[in-house]
């Protein structure tokens, strides 16, 4: 009996200590130690989306403006249909500077959620600690704070197709590209899903069509 | 010292052929209050085209979108952008009705001063009847081929948001061309309106979401 309870104990404790993420994929050797996410790497690109955040039932929409400024710096910027600015964060390699927040949703919890999901969305490369592999799919485990980010790459097309971040334990935020412009000189998700596990907050993402 | 003129002469000719603008004397702008005045009153309905211009500094263009604007007086506005997405907003009473690619939701403004604040000055705009508005400080200057009215909010806190709204009416007609608001960062949005259709009819349902 106390036997049992010990073996119950044990396999609850680790199953709770393995990530989904991983479950059923296969670890395999390092082929390559850093990954790129190529959606927000081209300088001379205006990326401008039709967003729409949806929050606990509410539900709001507005332009995301995502442009690299310099070397390893991203202005990323959203603004109500009408133009007006709601936030506009900088990012320079890990410094993080809240240039402009909307009085209403100038709280921490907000600025800080909003702010390490565009600081996900837009990191160009990582470190990779682990790889993994299932059929068509090459996993990529990196380092994040107090946890992992995992790149899904589609092997056919070395396309990334999503990408989730950790806890130790727990996946916390899911981002799904949609892309298929690969030739094109810049590449560009045209379709970006960013969705929470945690809370309820999920922000969908439309590239402005070109004419 | 004369070099000194020289180059104070050039530079003040210089800055006036790229602006061209012009204060307005007395006169003129009660001439020009009486046009906007006269063009708005016989105003019942307008449509329009609009092409709106979203300028940041750190992008390589402006961000373009477009569509079409009804008014109805005394308050209707819808604003309908068709390119590159759909979505529209409709200003009625004391709420906005959006739809955003058939996705609907309502935004009472009726507790937010600077929304009603600034849901009136659209409102206005549109109809050319501003020039009462305790709230702004106004200046009026003529233009190359147009008059300007530029309005700069005397509230502290809607200064926060917007430094500036520039408003260009047609010399002819007294009707708004452009509408540019300019934020305290010099970033700003500018709408052009073209096509207009005056007193056309516009059903109610036109302002339903």
């Amino acid at each position: 009996m106390r036997f049992l309870i010990i073996s119950l104990f044990t396999l609850f404790i680790c199953g709770s200590c393995s990530l989904k993420t991983t479950e059923g994929l296969r670890q395999t050797t390092l082929t390559k130690k850093e990954v790129i996410n190529p959606y927000f790497l081209n300088s001379t690109t205006d990326y401008i989306y039709k967003a729409k955040v949806g929050v606990y039932g509410r539900y709001f929409g507005g332009i995301l403006i995502i442009k690299k400024v310099a070397e390893d710096s991203h202005r990323v910027v959203f603004t109500t249909e009408f133009g007006s600015k709601i936030f506009d964060f900088l990012y320079e390699g890990d410094t993080f500077t809240k240039n402009f927040v909307l009085e209403d949703l100038d709280r921490k919890i907000i600025v800080n959620t909003l702010g390490k999901d565009f600081k996900l969305l837009i990191s160009e490369k990582a470190e990779v600690l682990e790889q993994f592999a299932s059929e068509g799919v090459t996993v990529y485990k990196t380092k994040a704070d107090n946890g992992y980010n995992f790149y899904f790459y589609e092997v056919a097309s070395e396309r990334l197709d999503k990408l989730i971040k950790t806890s130790k334990h727990k996946e916390k935020v899911t981002i799904v590209f949609e892309s298929s412009n690969a030739s094109e000189e810049a590449i560009v998700a045209e379709k970006i899903t960013i969705n929470h596990s945690n809370i309820k907050l999920k922000i969908d993402l439309d590239y402005f069509k070109k004419d | 010292m004369r070099n000194y003129l020289f180059i104070l002469f050039v530079l003040l000719s210089l800055t006036s052929m790229i602006a061209q603008e012009v204060a307005m004397n007395a006169l003129e702008i009660d001439v020009f209050k009486l046009q906007v005045s006269n063009a708005s009153k016989s105003t019942t309905t307008i449509a329009s085209d609009f092409v709106q211009f979203k300028h940041l500094d750190f992008l390589d263009n402006d961000i373009e979108t477009s569509g079409k604007l009804v008014f109805k007086a005394p308050g209707l506005v819808k604003w309908e952008y068709t390119h590159p997405y759909q979505y529209s907003v409709i200003f009625k009473e004391d709420k906005l009705l959006i739809n955003d690619d058939g996705t609907k939701s309502d935004v009472d403004i009726g507790s937010s001063k600077m929304f009603k604040k600034l849901n009136q000055l659209i409102v206005n705009s549109v109809k050319g009847t501003m020039f009462d508005d305790d709230d702004f400080e106004i200046s009026y200057a003529k233009v190359d081929k147009a008059n300007k009215a530029t309005f700069i909010p005397k509230d502290k806190k809607i200064a926060g948001y917007i430094a500036a709204f520039e408003l260009l009416f047609n010399k002819n007609d007294g009707t708004v061309q452009e509408v540019k608001m300019i934020e305290p960062s010099l970033d700003f949005t500018r709408i052009v309106f073209s096509n207009r259709v005056l007193n056309g009819t516009v059903k109610d349902a036109v302002f339903n979401n």
